[in-house]
């Protein structure tokens, strides 16, 4: 059961194709669990395409067709896709969504500590705005206390963690805007895995400042 | 009798059954002034430039068109979201950030399934939102506009209109609602609204 969706903007922006690159991996992400969004989503599909034909037409050149059709006569027809499948081998990858798999480099994951029981993975998507990655909290574990510089959106991708909020599950989409402070903890019986998105570097409050943990990677 | 939608639908899957030309030239006809409308209005887009993307929409709409198919989503809605993701990939390549790794089909997970997850009935619901487009509000009725036409978040629309963020979100969710799409019940979102 998914417990927490995106926001109705947000996903009005992800329709109408206003979204940078992670935050939109973040939302079709959500859409691989959740059949309610998916819904709207195909609904906000649907007021695009109404938009779009009840817009004010703009004529287009009288040559525009033709170049459209020589266009077509010199496309070379697209042979089945033979190019290698990409492939991480990383132990966790199985378990993720096969959007999530696709996303992942070649090989292994670049897991890096940044507690006793936190790693994180980035995933290298071409923009510079947010980074993305993979979290993965140990059973039972705990992530350091920390606020936010910017936004963080998390999707719970196995597993579940809580804070002083609420438990979260698989699917679950959730939203920190800059100032919220949280402690995030995973299930005892199981690891977490996270696939979370960030605005800014967040910092650690308390005394742990030095391990702030999402310095100590910068988007590629 | 067929309406006039039905046809369009109908023009796509004979091109991509048979590779009819003269269904996608009916089809280019009626779509490419409404595509050059809408993109024409991307940030940076010049009129020349807006041909030239109207041409790679309706290239790709003759190269999907086998994969078409009308019990999942009406013409006009599969052609804009083929235009919407011309336009995010051509911006992206202005930003000079590489489509190439991640287009906009992967982002949205249309490379098998080129429809999202259906489940509506498409043409129904077609009809449907068209009345309750026309019957919004004016100012939730510009939000939309904005936000699809314009490619602008709710942040930009904000800009825009010289509003609070929170005055375009809750227009947004009003239109939301007015239209009975199915979306999170709110309850749901107390936390994240409270932290604004």
């Amino acid at each position: 059961m998914i417990n927490r969706h995106p926001e109705s903007d947000l996903l009005v922006e992800y329709a109408s194709g206003s979204l940078s690159v992670a935050p939109c991996i973040s939302v079709t992400t959500h859409l691989q669990y959740c059949k309610q969004c998916s819904d709207s989503v195909e609904s906000l599909g649907e007021i695009g395409g109404e938009l779009l034909t009840t817009a004010q037409a703009v004529p287009v050149s009288d040559e525009l067709f033709d170049r459209v059709i020589a266009s077509l006569d010199s496309l070379v027809e697209e042979e089945p896709s033979d190019e290698p499948q990409r492939q991480c081998s990383d132990s966790i990858s199985a378990e993720l969504p096969e959007f999530v798999q696709r996303l992942l480099p070649d090989g292994e994951l670049d897991w890096r500590r940044l507690s006793p029981s936190l790693k994180v993975a980035p995933i290298s998507v071409g923009e510079e705005e947010y980074e993305l990655a993979l979290h993965r909290i140990d059973a039972g574990g705990k992530a350091p206390e920390h606020d936010h510089l910017g936004k963080e959106i998390t999707v719970v991708l196995t597993g579940s963690f809580s804070d002083e909020e609420g438990v979260y599950q698989p699917g679950d989409f959730l939203v920190r805007e800059a100032g919220d402070t949280h402690r995030p903890f995973a299930a005892r019986n199981q690891e977490c895995i996270c696939l979370s998105v960030l605005e800014a570097p967040i910092r650690l409050t308390g005394i742990k400042r030095v391990l702030n943990p999402f310095l100590s990677f910068t988007p590629s | 009798m067929a309406t006039e939608a039905e046809n369009w639908n109908e023009c796509i899957e004979r091109v991509g059954r048979s590779q009819d030309r003269g269904a996608f030239q009916s089809l280019f006809k009626h779509f490419s002034p409404f595509l050059k409308a809408f993109l024409i209005k991307s940030g940076g887009v010049t009129p020349e430039n807006a041909e030239e993307l109207v041409q790679e929409t309706m290239i790709k709409v003759w190269r999907k068109a086998p994969s078409y198919s009308s019990s999942q989503a009406s013409a006009s809605t599969w052609i804009y979201t083929i235009a919407r993701n011309t336009r995010i990939d051509w911006l992206r390549k202005q930003n000079r950030q590489n489509p190439d790794l991640l287009n906009a089909e992967d982002l949205y997970d249309e490379r098998e399934n080129p429809t999202p997850l259906s489940s509506l009935s498409q043409i129904r619901t077609k009809k449907l939102i068209s009345e309750q487009l026309s019957q919004l509000p004016v100012e939730q009725a510009e939000v939309l506009q904005l936000m699809y036409f314009q490619g602008q978040s709710g942040q930009q629309v904000a800009n825009t209109l010289a509003l609070p963020l929170g005055t375009v979100k809750s227009r947004v969710r009003l239109a939301m609602n007015k239209m009975k799409l199915a979306l999170a019940p709110l309850g749901d979102l107390g936390v994240i609204e409270g932290s604004n």
